[in-house]
């Protein structure tokens, strides 16, 4: 009787058992009936258990809760009767454990909050992103440098799944350490060495829809080792990709996988990896130690959100001192990179070096080969006691295996860290993603794609063409430069007036063969200075610029008709007299026209110009392009050129 | 006593500590989903756009309908160009004189459209009717159809895009 009171009293009035009350049973490992005792501590922690207590009769149980309830009619015990008459309240048996509550137990606990954290960031993550090769990096970029806390839960996503590595391995050497593999918990054993692998992919899908260099090339990677697989490799290789090449259905397949496939498969093995492991009841400590069962609330319970909570606060200052992950230049086939996978398979990376021609056999064959050896653990050691010293050719084995996989990863951090050409150019494409993701946050990311965004840049496509097909003859930095150095300034009244003055300096036509003949310009050094710059402005006016001084401009005509219309002209359309014409100068049709074809009687003519026409060369689009870079130019100081590549 | 008072503390700690963990978790994952709501995710160009010629509208002419077109539009993480933004019916009543009705029905927001036969605009999700200058006839609108700020430049149609509320008697931007 006093034990179905207790079972059947309101969680207000609390009822709590002194634990020298409690007998020694057993854990009750096999049939789940906790006995009285469990079913009053179930009572007592979770309210009411209804038939849970089989050690007393129903009739008794069903007759309590309404006389619990005029006891105690608070709100909360009123609806915890209502939900535990209608089979809600309560639990079933309580989880238990044997032995004294330790931080030793913490780990199953701590990778299922993982999990949680990985759940909570990835809904959240998902509401921001798009799969598609076009947007996918785009969406994420956006997610980490434009929403608020995306950043954060980009990071939390990304590194609680390392924390999930680490901490399941700790799981696994533990249960290995305690011979908790041993029978009946072989199944426990199997569904987690599953599981664990399980997870290794759940990390490969989520790399790859960032769609970045990194995560682009990794995949590539791991996707040639798989069709490497004896028979079925390319069909599973096809499978992936979603048919013959990377694209869109690569994503749409590899996000299906991530959170839909995969969570469901395994969340609904980790459910029966703890349902079997709680069934089977916890090992009991090695040696003579106690071995009472208790429940884990709220004494384990405590320790295990206390290593939750720490867990946490290490990820959380983790994430922030890194501002959550990096996130590289958008994925292209043809830009090369330095492809490096997820730090967990770094180990297998190292081997692939050491492995030389052998190389996919080896990252085919060595998981295969461990994942072997932790399978047929159970069954190879099969001696009933589980004291360490008995096993120690088991263990030894493990602790071999954990210390070559160790040791290869850090063997390949090592071998990075030390190696300058690696540092080079892995500065290079960090400075690649910088102007992607500034360029994406300031002009978005074009519908063509992510690889785009780089032409978003002003006059970036003129200085692609510019940089290949110009600066060789125009630029200042060039060993073979032939005519005039374009730069900034190029057009303005200050670069007009050193022309004016002297034409065939260096780095105005000095170098051109036009230069050296008696045709060429003579220099007007001499000139009072009102009248050049009266002559300055009116060839600056030509340009169409809004800053034209009038009433110089028009003084600066005058001055052309007596100083320079002898060779010169601005007459729209004509050619000046062996000299080029003037009109619209230094404009972008002036310049479309003069690159497009400089040997044209309108500009060099046929002699004077060493200049090839660019007309048949490069595009329309392309000579555009150019021509309105120029007039940017004659505003644009260097820093104005150096920001653009900032 | 002493040991009640212990597994009190014990379970008071555990939903304090568990709480707080629940709490640094869920914030930021419901701060980053509600972020979008305080931004302009969309833009919607504030300029006039170009709608062409303005002898392409002949006087007197059934109202004719143009697409309303942003030279650039960014969504979210996508510079779009040439977006069409939605349509304008545009008559000519005069040389000197353009209107534009927003082609979005001030009900609901379908796409009103010309009814040749009866010679008003015709609302296909709910009938609701509109004469040619715009007034509500018949059907479930509060209002008539918007009109939308026009400027002739250079010979040149100038239309100003405006959304503005649904479902309402008065007219006001979105």
């Amino acid at each position: 009787v006093t034990d179905s009171t207790k079972a059947g009293a309101k969680p207000g009035a609390r009822s709590s058992e002194p634990p020298g009350a409690r007998t020694g049973e057993p854990p009750g490992a096999r049939t789940g009936e906790p006995s009285a005792t469990a079913g009053e501590l179930s009572a007592a922690t979770a309210g009411e258990p209804p038939a849970a207590a089989s050690g007393t009769s129903s009739t008794e149980q069903g007759a309590k809760p309404s006389a619990g309830d005029r006891a105690t009619p608070g709100v909360l015990g009123r609806l915890r009767g209502y939900l535990g008459e209608r089979g809600l309240g309560g639990a079933g048996p309580p989880a238990m454990i044997t032995g004294r509550a330790s931080f030793a137990r913490v780990f199953g606990a701590v990778l299922a909050f993982l999990f949680v954290v990985e759940a909570i960031s990835g809904v959240a993550l998902a509401a921001f992103y798009a799969p598609s090769s076009t947007d996918a990096w785009a969406s994420v970029a956006y997610v980490q440098d434009q929403m608020l806390l995306g950043w954060l839960l980009r990071g939390l996503h990304f590194h609680a799944a390392s924390a999930i590595v680490i901490v399941a391995g700790m799981h696994l050497v533990q249960t290995a350490l305690y011979g908790a593999y041993k029978k009946p918990r072989e199944l426990v054993w199997w569904l987690g060495i599953l599981l664990l692998l399980l997870t290794l992919a759940w990390a490969v899908t989520g790399y790859v829809l960032r769609w970045d260099q990194a995560g682009f090339w990794a995949n590539k990677v791991e996707l040639g080792i798989a069709a490497a697989t004896p028979v079925i490799g390319e069909t599973i290789k096809k499978l992936a990709l979603g048919g013959n090449d990377y694209g869109n259905l690569t994503l749409t397949r590899f996000y299906t996988l991530h959170v839909m496939i995969l969570p469901v498969i395994v969340g609904a093995l980790t459910a029966g990896h703890v349902m079997l492991a709680r069934k089977l009841g916890p090992t009991p400590p090695l040696g003579a130690g106690d071995r009472t069962p208790r429940p884990r609330w709220p004494e384990q319970t405590l320790r295990d959100v206390i290593a939750i909570a720490v867990v946490l606060a290490v990820l959380v200052a983790y994430v922030i001192n890194l501002h959550g992950v990096e996130l590289a230049a958008p994925a292209d086939p043809s830009q090369a990179y330095d492809a490096r996978p997820l730090w967990y398979f770094r180990w297998l990376f190292e081997l692939r070096e050491l492995a030389g021609s052998a190389e996919k056999l080896v990252a085919l064959a060595t998981p295969a080969i461990v994942i072997g050896a932790l399978v047929a653990l159970p069954l190879a050691d099969r001696a009933p006691g589980r004291a360490p010293r008995r096993r120690l050719p088991y263990l030894g084995g493990l602790v071999g295996l954990l210390a070559v996989i160790g040791g290869l990863t850090v063997a390949s951090l090592v071998g990075d860290a030390g190696d300058d050409e690696l540092a080079r150019r892995d500065a290079k494409a960090e400075q690649r993603a910088a102007l992607a993701r500034r360029l994406a946050r300031d002009n978005g990311v074009p519908a063509t794609g992510a690889a785009d965004v780089f032409f978003t840049a002003p006059m970036a496509k003129a200085r692609a063409v510019f940089a290949t097909r110009c600066n060789g003859c125009h630029g200042a930095d060039s060993k073979d430069r032939k005519g005039p150095i374009i730069a900034p300034g190029h057009g303005s009244r200050r670069w007009i007036k050193a022309m004016v003055q002297d034409p065939s300096s260096d780095e105005m036509w000095g170098r051109t063969k036009l230069a050296t003949r008696d045709k060429a310009m003579k220099p007007f050094a001499q000139m009072p200075a009102a009248d050049l710059d009266a002559v300055v402005e009116l060839i600056y006016a030509e340009s169409g610029a809004s800053d034209v001084v009038a009433a110089r401009r028009d003084h600066g005509v005058d001055m052309f008709e007596s100083a320079c219309s002898d060779c010169h002209t601005r007459e729209e359309g004509m050619p000046g007299s062996g000299a080029p014409g003037l009109a619209g100068v230094g404009s972008r049709a002036y310049y479309l026209s003069f690159i497009s074809n400089p040997k044209s009687a309108l500009h060099m003519g046929r002699d004077s110009s060493e200049m090839p026409r660019f007309d048949k060369e490069l595009t329309l689009v392309e000579r555009d392009a150019l021509a309105e870079y120029l007039v940017w130019l004659r505003t644009a100081t260097p820093a104005d050129l150096a920001a653009l590549d900032r | 006593m002493a040991d009640e008072d212990r597994r009190k503390f014990l379970k008071v700690a555990t939903c304090a500590i568990g709480g707080g963990v629940g709490l640094v978790m869920a914030a930021p994952a419901l701060v980053l989903l509600a972020d979008p709501a305080s931004k302009v995710t969309v833009t919607t160009p504030t300029a006039p756009l170009d709608l062409g010629l303005v002898e392409q509208f002949r006087v007197g002419a059934a109202p004719s309908k143009v697409d309303v077109v942003a030279p650039f539009v960014k969504d979210a993480w996508t510079s779009a160009r040439n977006v069409v933004l939605g349509g304008a019916w545009i008559r000519r009543t005069a040389p000197d004189k353009l209107v534009a009705l927003s082609a979005v029905c001030p009900h609901l927001g379908c796409a009103v459209g010309w009814d040749t036969a009866a010679g008003n605009f015709l609302c296909p999700c709910h009938d609701s009717r509109f004469s040619p200058a715009g007034d509500k006839l018949t059907g479930p609108s509060e209002r008539g159809l918007d009109e939308l700020p026009l400027a002739v430049v250079d010979g040149r149609l100038q239309l100003t895009w405006v959304r503005f509320k649904p479902g309402q008697p008065v007219r006001e931007p979105a």
